[in-house]
């Protein structure tokens, strides 16, 4: 009784640290399941064109952003106060980023005498890339060169841009109104552009 | 880990299972509820039993075991995307296949969520009110002293002068500074002493708790990235600059700790002879980091297993490559591409690496380029192969493609990919490039220059919050384990009566309820031989006689001289 009754306990001991054992191992192995926005095998995290609006009072404000374009001419966005800014983050090699780029400049165009004023952050890419994305597809606005991605970093704390490409809308006095994370959409940018300059 | 129940002691044992419970661990499940008798909640009753059983527990152990085979045999998305990517080109009609079972990403297939989370709950159901029964054992007095305690495994008889009140009152003063604890009824006295068995088994099933809560705290707030990195490039944690991410369901983008780093310098080196040729022997990716923006900048060196610790944040080393430097002018002579490129290596051995370069904004039209990059670049019979995996003859070796790119409809395409279903093959004989040379695409189309290479490192940044509490667990769970396995929990129960001669009877028994070292004969021997002497101390008369002693039926090959000892003890 007593020997065998042990020898159960001790086996029954055994199994549940190796249950124990084998959950830390999967524990190391991987997550229980993947969120949204989540990798696709692309090599960058896309995203799904999810567009968020914030109501004017309930802004956070932007960070302080500056840097050096892709000219190499110094850009601050404090510089804009006054302005509506959009903040597009973008890389030459994406594809979503090539999609939205010809509905970006149309908008650029069309608001430009609104007082709105689009600014580019271009990630991960090369001059010689970027220069002939700009050229190709006739982008008049200016473009901060962040290949390390801190721009994105600075925003970390208020609203981050969560996929390439992400667009942000920053009403005239510095605060985020506005984002689209995945490529934009002239309908959804629009409506968006109008409701901040109308500052509502 | 249920308790070892004696015939003699179950009746009152604390922890004993009420008639028809059943005690998650016994060896054999419940039996099924006959059929039509039984309404909804039985049948929920015993699908719970059944689930919180020990055999379940270990059936999907088992599964869970099975399940993680082919997260070992396949390439992983969330382990090597890159080595996912070419197990797609290896095997087109298999791969769809295999990812529809999610065997690509194992670990967080629903299938496999599905048995993580019934034996979550399974462990869980089995150890809670296991941990409340324990408690209450390790809190319990002993039982009541058996009738009989000659029928007990140790057993002693003594006649003294003293009442049977003296006789007890005597035992319980000699028990008591024994630090047994005391249960006294009507002429009889228990004494039980090991509680620390309880405790440390109570000690083992929190800790297996507190295991389950921190893998679930990981999997919660934990997040996992891979980020392929070039020498001399920098890249933040944030998820735009990431190029895989799976956060836990609780990680919101804005958690991600806001690091950047820059590879200052990778180096490798290779065993250059015997027979671990080609193996690397050591590396090291020299890296300059700040821990938030505007931070101070530090330097570490990343290796292997010893990974950059950012505010518990880890960095982890865990694969590198050749990243050609290469440069295309388009036919308008404009230069459209200069930069490193990660190729991916093919092999592991000679470090044979395959890429592709993608030209969106050439003109007039895109261009494209699959190929190779050799570190050591021989010619072995007209095959171009590699040699080693060290950078002693780099040469590049690329097709060119014209076309459409697919890449302006807006749909993500793997950068280590090249779709080549809108673009042609471009008419030009396959060219070795070493670096500095350039070849000239036909039709004016444009020219790519070798220009030299780096090296990439692909890094793994991981945050989970449950490894140390998992870790700790762990510890205090074999701790607890130790200590119920190694302390013997033991009974001594007295009974004092007067006897036929006038003078006074007591019977002392002795149990173990789990000897598994053996060795409570010598310990019953020595405590009846205190005992004996104690109803001699205080009452001055006669020394009290042991009149019988029993030991346990025992085999003939047991070395343990229990009998001998006991009556030695006793006449002394």
């Amino acid at each position: 009784m007593f020997r065998s009754s042990t020898t159960v306990r001790r086996a029954v001991g055994m199994a549940v640290l190796a249950i124990a054992g084998v959950l830390g191992v999967a524990a190391c192995g991987g997550q229980i399941a993947a969120n949204t926005p989540a990798s696709n095998g692309v090599n960058f995290v896309a995203g799904s064109g999810t567009t968020t609006y914030f109501k004017a009072g309930s802004r956070a404000a932007a960070p302080a952003v500056s840097g050096t374009t892709l000219s190499g001419a110094k850009l601050s966005l404090g510089s804009y106060r006054g302005q509506v800014v959009v903040l597009n983050f973008w890389g030459s090699w994406c594809a979503p980023c090539r999609k939205e780029a010809e509905t970006l400049v149309v908008l650029s165009e069309q608001y430009k005498s609104k007082g709105v004023q689009f600014v580019g952050v271009d990630i991960r890419d090369s001059p010689a890339t970027a220069d002939a994305f700009v050229q190709n597809f006739g982008i008049t606005y200016p473009s901060l060169n962040d290949p390390a991605d801190e721009i994105a970093l600075d925003f970390s704390g208020t609203v981050p841009p969560a996929a390439i490409p992400s667009t942000l809308v920053i009403d005239r006095s510095g605060r985020i109104a506005g984002r689209v994370i995945g490529g934009v959409t002239y309908p959804s940018l629009n409506s968006m552009l109008t409701k901040v300059t109308a500052g509502t | 880990m249920t308790d070892v129940r004696t015939p003699e002691a179950g009746s009152g044992g604390a922890g004993a299972a009420a008639p028809g419970e059943f005690v998650p661990g016994d060896p054999a499940p419940p039996k099924l509820p006959a059929a039509g008798r039984f309404g909804v909640t039985a049948w929920a009753r015993w699908g719970w039993r059944q689930l919180t059983s020990m055999r379940i527990a270990l059936v999907l152990l088992f599964l869970l075991a099975l399940g993680s085979v082919p997260g070992s045999l396949l390439p992983q998305e969330g382990i090597d995307p890159a080595a996912v990517q070419q197990y797609y080109t290896a095997h087109p009609a298999l791969a769809p296949f295999l990812n529809a079972f999610g065997l690509f990403n194992v670990f967080a297939a629903p299938w496999f969520a599905a048995i993580y989370l019934l034996l979550f709950v399974s462990l869980a159901g089995c150890v809670l009110p296991r941990a409340y029964r324990l408690a209450r054992s390790a809190r319990a007095l002993p039982p009541a002293a058996p009738r009989l305690l000659s029928r007990l495994p140790n057993s002693v008889r003594y006649e003294t002068t003293m009442t049977p009140a003296e006789a007890s009152a005597a035992a319980e003063a000699f028990l008591a500074r024994r630090r047994f604890r005391l249960h006294r009824g009507d002429g009889w006295l228990s004494a039980e002493k090991g509680y620390r068995r309880e405790f440390g088994n109570l000690l083992f099933h929190i800790a297996l708790i507190g295991v389950l809560v921190s893998v679930s705290l990981g999997g919660l707030l934990g997040y996992k990235a891979d980020r392929v990195v070039v020498e001399g490039s920098s890249f933040a944690d944030t998820i735009t600059d990431l190029d895989a991410y799976h956060p836990g369901h609780l990680v919101s983008p804005g958690d991600l700790a806001p690091f950047s780093l820059t590879l200052d310098k990778f180096t490798a080196s290779y065993i250059l002879s015997g027979p671990d040729r080609d193996q690397p022997s050591v590396f090291g990716a020299h890296v300059s980091y700040t821990a938030q923006p505007g931070g101070p900048v530090r330097s570490y060196d990343i290796q292997v297993n010893h990974p950059l610790n950012v505010d518990s944040t880890k960095v982890y080393l865990i694969g590198h490559g050749y990243a050609p430097v290469l440069r295309v002018t388009d036919g308008r002579g404009k230069v459209v591409y200069d930069q490193a490129t990660p190729f991916l290596p093919a092999e592991t051995s000679t470090y044979l690496s395959e890429g592709v370069v993608k030209v969106p904004d050439a003109q007039p039209e895109q261009l494209g380029f699959a190929g190779v990059f050799l570190p050591t670049a021989v010619d072995v019979d007209g095959q171009l192969q590699s040699a080693f995996p060290a950078p002693y003859q780099p040469a590049v070796s690329m097709i060119p493609y014209s076309g459409n790119l697919g890449l302006n409809s807006g749909v993500p395409q793997s950068v280590y990919q090249l779709d080549t279903s809108g673009m042609h093959r471009l008419d030009t004989p396959v060219q070795v490039l070493t670096p500095g040379q350039s070849m000239k695409l036909p039709n004016g189309a444009g020219t790519l220059t070798f220009t030299g290479y780096k090296q990439w490192i692909s890094l793994q940044v991981t945050y989970d919050p449950g490894q140390v509490p998992a870790l700790v667990s762990g510890i205090v769970a074999l701790a607890g384990l130790l200590l119920s396995f190694l302390v013997r929990r033991r009974r001594i129960f007295v009974r004092a009566y007067p006897g036929e001669s006038g003078r006074t009877v007591v019977d002392v028994g002795g149990l173990a309820r789990s000897d598994v070292g053996g060795g409570f004969e010598t310990e019953f021997a020595e405590l009846a031989a205190g005992l004996g002497a104690a109803f001699h101390g205080t009452s001055g008369a006669d020394r009290p006689v042991p009149v019988t002693a029993s030991t346990p039926a025992r085999g003939d090959d047991d070395p343990s001289p229990t009998t001998e000892e006991t009556r030695s003890a006793e006449t002394e």
